[in-house]
Parts: C-alpha cells; structure tokens; sequence
C-alpha cells in the first residue's frame, strides 16, 4: 500500500479506494467511493484534485453526506435548527441541547459549484428577483423553494444588523414565503468610548461590556426559542458543556491549520484544508464525528510531517488566502500555479479562536459572537489578517472576491491597502463565480504571476 | 452654528439642533469616478461628498453594509469627526428600542465633544415641537401642491441631488406622483409627536416616533414596509409604484421582487446607475408603465 501523500482525481480514487478496502479500511457509516456522489448530482467532483488519504476521503464523505443526515436526524425525533448567517455561535447553542441539530443553511452556496448549476438554485432566486447582483448565497433561497437540499428545519433563526445586505435580504425572502425566522442583532462591534467599560473579545478585539450585554440578550432570546422548541431549557451548565465540545474542535483545526500551513514541504491540500476549517462553524450536523474527522487528517499531517512529506513541491510559494471561494476548484488551481495555502481568513477566524471557559458561558458565546471580523471595521479586520500573515509566515495574499457580496466592494481595498502599507507582501484580488470555468484561463495567468512574483523576490 | 453633516432618516434633526448644532441633512450629487466596482452608487456619492465637508462633524449609520464600511472611508479620507451610529435592524424588542436609545444618548455626548451642550428637557421639547410643525407643513404642502396625473408613489431607496430629477420625468410622463416612499421622503419622516408623552419623556418620544416608526428596508422583519405601501397605496388612491433602487444596493433591491408579488397595484423596477445616457430610457420606461395604466 503506498501512502505516498498525492493529489489525485475521482477517477484515481476510484482506483485508490479499490486498494484502500482490500488493505483493510475501516470506514464509518456515511463512508464508500467518492464517485457515488456523483450521482447524486455532485457533478464538480469530476474535476477536483484531491488528496489520497483516507482521512480525506472521510472528510469528503462526511461533508458530502450532510443532508443524509439531516434527514436521518428528522427521522430519529431529533429537532433541526437551521443557523443562518451563524458563524459558529447558534450552533454551539443548539448541539448543547439534546436531541437538537444544528445545520447552516448559507452552506448551500457551495450547491451550484457542486452541482455545476445542475439544481438550478440560483435560476430560482433569479426568478424571485435575487440575481447575480446578490452573493451566490441566493442559492440558499432556491434550496429553501425546492426542498430538496436539506429538511425544513423546525427553527431558523437568523443574525442581522452588521451583516451582509445580501445575506439579510435573502432571509427576509425567505420569511416571506413562510419561514418563521427568529432574528437576533448583532451590532456593529466599536471600540469603547471613553467611561465606558473595555472587554477584549477573543481574538483580541475590544468592545464595550455594554455591546456584549446586548448581544448576551439576543442570545439569551435564541435560547429561549430553543427552549420553546424543546421544551427543555438550556442551562449554564449543559451550554459550559456545548463550549467545551466545541472547543476540542477548534483546538484540534488550530493544531491542524499550524501544522499544515508552516511545515515544508505542504502537507495537505488547499482544498480539504477549506473544507476542514468550515467545520468550525456548525460541525456539518455532527458535533462529535466532526471531532473524529479532524483528529483522523490531524494525524495524517502530523504523519507527514514527521516523514518529510507533502502534497506540494517543495518551495511552493506561500499564499495568505482571505475570503472562501464560490468555486472550489479554485483551491487546485492556487496550487498547479505553484502556490500553496500559508494562512487562510475564511470570514470566520473568531470560530477558531478558544471560546473563553472561566466566564458565565453565555457572555463567552457573546463575547466570541462579537468578535467576528466581519461586523466591526474592516482595518480591524485587516489588522488581524496582517498578524496572521506574519504569524503563518505568508510571502503574499490573494483576497478572493465574492460576487456581488456587499461587503466586498469596499473592505477588500482596506484590506489590500493595509497588508500592502504594513508588510509590503503583493496582494492579488480575484473574483470568482461559483463555476470559473470560462474565467480560468485570466484566473490562471493572474495566479501564476503573483507566484512569479513571490519567487523574484525570494531570489 | 457649526454643521453636523448626516442623510440617514434614522438620524433625528431635532436632537442635533437641540444640543446647539446646525443638522445639515445631505443630498449627494453623483459621484463621479474612483469607487470600486461593487460599490453603490449612492455610498459612493455619500463618500464622495462628505470626504469634501466643511462641516464640523459626519454622523453615518449602520442602515447598510455599504453606508456603515463608508464611515471608514470618509475618516481615512478627512479629518472631519465621524460618528458611526448603530440603528438596530431589528425593532420588536424593547432591547433594540433601548440600543437605539442608547445611541442617541451616544451621539449627545460626541455632539458635547464638538461645542454642542447637553439640552435641558424643555430646550430639546421645544425643538421637538418646532421640527414637528415644520413636517406638518411640509406633509400639508405635499398634499396641496399635487398636480393632475396618473396617481404614483415612488418608492425605493435614497435620491441623490442629481436624481431627484425622476419626479419632471413622472410628469412628463403624465403621471403625478402622489407618495415619496424612497429612503428619504416623506415615508421616512417620523411620527408626529404624541404631545402628552412628548411632555414627561421628550427623549423616549424622540427615540420612538424614529426608531419604532420609520419604515425602512433594512428592518427585520419588514412588515412595517410592505403595510405601509399597501395602507397608502389605498389611500392616495395611487394605480401604480414606480420602485427605483441603485445597483448594487442589496437593501431595497432585495425587496423589488417581493413588492410586486404582494403589492394590489403594478410595480415598476427601475435600476439606477451612474450612467447620464440612462435618462432616456428610464423616460421611456415611465411612460410605458403610465400609458399601460391608464
């Protein structure tokens, strides 16, 4: 059996599966060939490089099995509340409660990338009056008309205020055809002013106590929604539990993201990496195998690692990545390019951080729930970005637009500004639609000079 | 009287006059070039204009992605103070109303660091009542100064100064339009003050007839919106909306489709960039919608 670390396509791993089975691999339930996912309709895995581990292969499994799940969760009695526009705090609530699952429906703006606009989402929200103005998050509205991509959650509950426009008009829509939805407010995060008092969020922002009180309350109304729902109340000390479940799965991607983002030569792939840090937000519906996946790629890195392995060559130039991408083949192609992933800011580094443990576990969950880059000022937001930079020791950054994203148009010149003016690494803005096909040739050339460049300067 | 520069409706005239300050409510004219692609069409006029200032303060609000990140933008590009307000866009819970109300007193105290002075209660009542008078009048004069046309409420988000030429080209269309529902007219103005409550709590009253009153796009949910439309829509006695939003704006965008599902008249969606060749084609569209109606 060679366990050689490679990027392989779906027709390899066909093959590779075929070797991994007959040498006696132990899958769990939701495990079996990549390739039956295309029947499904997953038509994009077709031409995605992935990694050959199984421990990837469980990942992949795992995130590609989320509605199997869900359904299977219904099924069993259990409660599905859909998280939206969540990153990582509703969930945290939600799985500490039993019998309750917790999903996040704007996951389905990745359904028209993976099914290579086969579900024909986004000519629903078209039709609805979202068109390619909106972020490709108006996917989740198709989703949400056909029914087909998750079950009817029995709660949905929504952040607004200092959110995206996009994301809060679709949710309103979303309403409007009959989703009762239970908005709570997130504040644009500011800094205290003067007599008022300073908490530092995790992170390392700082706010006023008083903003983290207001955002305790609208957690407090989420809970008791919960506790409608249930009919169980979520205490102090079931949610100091949920915390601490959810952080055994941030200190785990912490551990992973600075082992497969420093060591030399890269150990694992863009892409599973992407699809391992979105774990932290809402645990793909499964708190506790979300944690078995990740200890598994975890122990493949530290594997490869030990060994001297990787999956790029060696010298690859160290690319910051700032903002996911709609199209996931994206991720490939930083890599064919020469590149390799050195720091990543998906738009939720607060759901990575530690949730703090020696406070009253709702003010925690306020405090982290403030500490989203996105709701406060982008050079906060940039700020942190620098740090990270420096701290994972990238050479340059690509800030991956999101088409049509309200938050974009402005925040990427202040951050392209700042990491330009502080550590003066070349920044690249790209902007990908959920299928780059026809823009891959420009998107190649434009990643393939940034690398040049990169390699001129280590020169 | 130093100026303190501001577009938002959230923003209320009467407490910034009443701490001894000039409210400079602005409409911006087009901003030209220089705003990246993505950008709304009216933040980047706001940019532009207040970036130029010679006010003595900028207040933005949080009513918006795009307005809110601007606040940034102008403090880079001048040295003008700029207080960023949080307008919640939730508004049934009396936590919001509180957040609101909080943020009004916030505003109070940075209005104090520019010169401005604490109002006493009867000094803000005061200036209640005369803001009060004057949006009666301008509410009479709207009602009397209609010419004869096709009934319309224009709707949508906020005019800049260059836009506000959409009202010769209703008319010239045949239309009248008989309801400024855009982010800025008169569907944005506060409820008239409760004059009892206006005497025992002048502050709360002010933070209510804004916060609780205004119906807004960005509002969570948005009922306030659409009942508002459908409630003068019957009583203007309009046959039509003309619903005019800028690209790029996601707010009031995200509602266009929705408005003329629900709404018991036809809606035109109008687009506004920031194109001048646009102008004949909008006319073109008007009148279309009107001679479809008539």
């Amino acid at each position: 059996m060679n366990d050689t670390p490679a990027q392989i396509t779906l027709d390899q791993w066909d093959e590779r599966y075929d070797q991994l089975r007959s040498a006696g691999l132990v899958e769990p339930s939701y495990g079996g060939p990549l390739r039956r996912h295309l029947a499904d309709g997953d038509t994009r895995l077709a031409h995605l490089r992935y990694d050959n581990s199984p421990a990837a292969l469980r990942l992949w499994n795992f995130l590609l099995t989320e509605e199997d799940r869900l359904r299977d969760a219904r099924a069993a009695g259990a409660k599905i509340v859909g998280a939206m526009k969540d990153l990582g705090t509703v969930a945290v609530m939600a799985c500490s409660m039993d019998n309750v699952v917790a999903f996040y429906p704007d996951g389905a703006w990745w359904i028209p990338c993976m099914m290579e606009l086969g579900a024909g989402l986004l000519n629903i929200a078209d039709s609805l009056g979202f068109d390619e103005s909106f972020c490709p998050v108006r996917a989740m509205l198709g989703a949400f008309v056909t029914g087909e991509h998750f079950p009817r959650p029995d709660l949905l509950t929504c952040s607004v205020g200092a959110t995206c426009d996009d994301f809060s008009a679709i949710a309103q829509r979303i309403e409007a055809m009959g989703e009762k939805i239970v908005w709570w407010e997130a504040p644009h995060r500011r800094r205290p002013d003067r007599g008022e008092t300073p908490v530092e969020l995790p992170g390392g922002f700082v706010a006023p106590q008083c903003q983290v009180d207001f955002v305790r309350g609208e957690l407090q109304r989420v809970a008791d929604a919960l506790a409608d729902l249930t009919g169980a109340k979520l205490d102090s000390h079931m949610l100091a539990a949920g915390i601490e479940a959810a952080n055994r799965v941030r200190a785990v991607l912490r551990e992973l993201r600075q082992l497969a983002y420093t060591a030399e030569p890269c150990p694992m792939g863009a892409l599973e990496m992407l699809i391992a840090e979105m774990l932290a937000i809402h645990f793909c519906s499964d708190r506790t195998e979300s944690i078995a996946v990740l200890d598994g790629l975890l122990d493949e890195v530290k594997r490869r690692v030990d060994a001297g392995l990787g999956v790029a060559r060696p010298g690859a130039a160290r690319i910051f990545w700032i903002n996911p991408v709609a199209d996931l083949r994206v991720m490939n192609l930083l890599e064919e390019c020469g590149g390799r992933i050195c720091g990543t800011e998906y738009l939720f580094p607060h759901a990575i951080d530690k949730i703090p443990t020696d406070i009253e576990p709702m003010e925690a969950l306020a405090r982290m729930a403030l500490a989203d880059p996105m709701i406060g000022p982008s050079a906060g937001r940039a700020a942190r970005i620098c740090d990270d930079i420096s701290k994972f020791g990238a050479q340059a950054a690509v800030i991956s637009r999101i088409s049509g994203a309200s938050h974009c148009a402005m925040e990427g010149t202040v951050i392209a500004d700042r990491i330009r003016k502080n550590l003066g690494v070349p920044v690249l803005e790209i902007e990908t639609p959920p299928l780059s096909d026809s823009m891959r040739p420009t998107l190649k050339t434009r990643l393939e000079a940034l690398v040049e460049i990169v390699k001129r300067q280590k020169g | 009287m130093k100026s303190v520069l501001y577009t938002c409706p959230f923003v209320p005239a009467e407490w910034i006059a009443a701490c001894g300050l000039d409210p400079m409510r602005m409409t911006p004219e087009r901003a030209g070039e220089g705003m990246p692609a993505g950008v709304c069409p009216f933040a980047a006029a706001f940019i532009h204009a207040a970036s130029t200032t010679n006010a003595c303060a900028i207040i933005v609000t949080t009513v918006c992605d795009q307005m809110s990140r601007s606040a940034e933008i102008i403090e880079a590009r001048c040295e003008t103070p700029v207080f960023l307000m949080n307008v919640p866009a939730t508004w049934r819970t009396e936590e919001a109303a509180k957040l609101y109300r909080d943020e009004l007193a916030r505003l109070g105290r940075f209005l104090e660091d520019l010169g401005g002075a604490k109002p006493t209660p009867e000094q803000l009542i005061e200036t209640m009542l005369h803001y009060d008078s004057l949006r009666a009048k301008r509410r009479a004069d709207d009602e009397t100064a209609r010419p004869k046309g096709l009934p319309l409420i224009l709707a949508g988000g906020p005019l800049r100064s260059t836009d506000i030429e959409i009202f010769d080209l209703i008319e010239q269309a045949g239309g009248t339009v008989v309801l400024d529902a855009t982010a800025g007219g008169e569907m944005t103005l506060p409820a008239p003050f409760d004059r009892a409550r206006l005497a025992s709590d002048p502050a709360g009253e002010l933070a209510d007839a804004y916060f609780a009153r205004i119906p807004h796009a960005m509002r969570r949910p948005d009922n306030q919106l659409h009942e508002y439309l459908n409630r003068e829509l019957t009583a203007r006695g309009a046959r039509g909306v003309i619903y005019r939003r800028y690209q790029w704006c996601d707010t009031w965008h995200g509602e266009a489709g929705r408005l003329k599902d629900s709404l018991p008249a036809p809606v035109l969606d109008l687009v506004a960039g920031d194109d001048e060749s646009d102008r004949a084609h909008v006319l073109t569209r008007i009148q279309a919608f009107v001679e479809m109606l008539k």
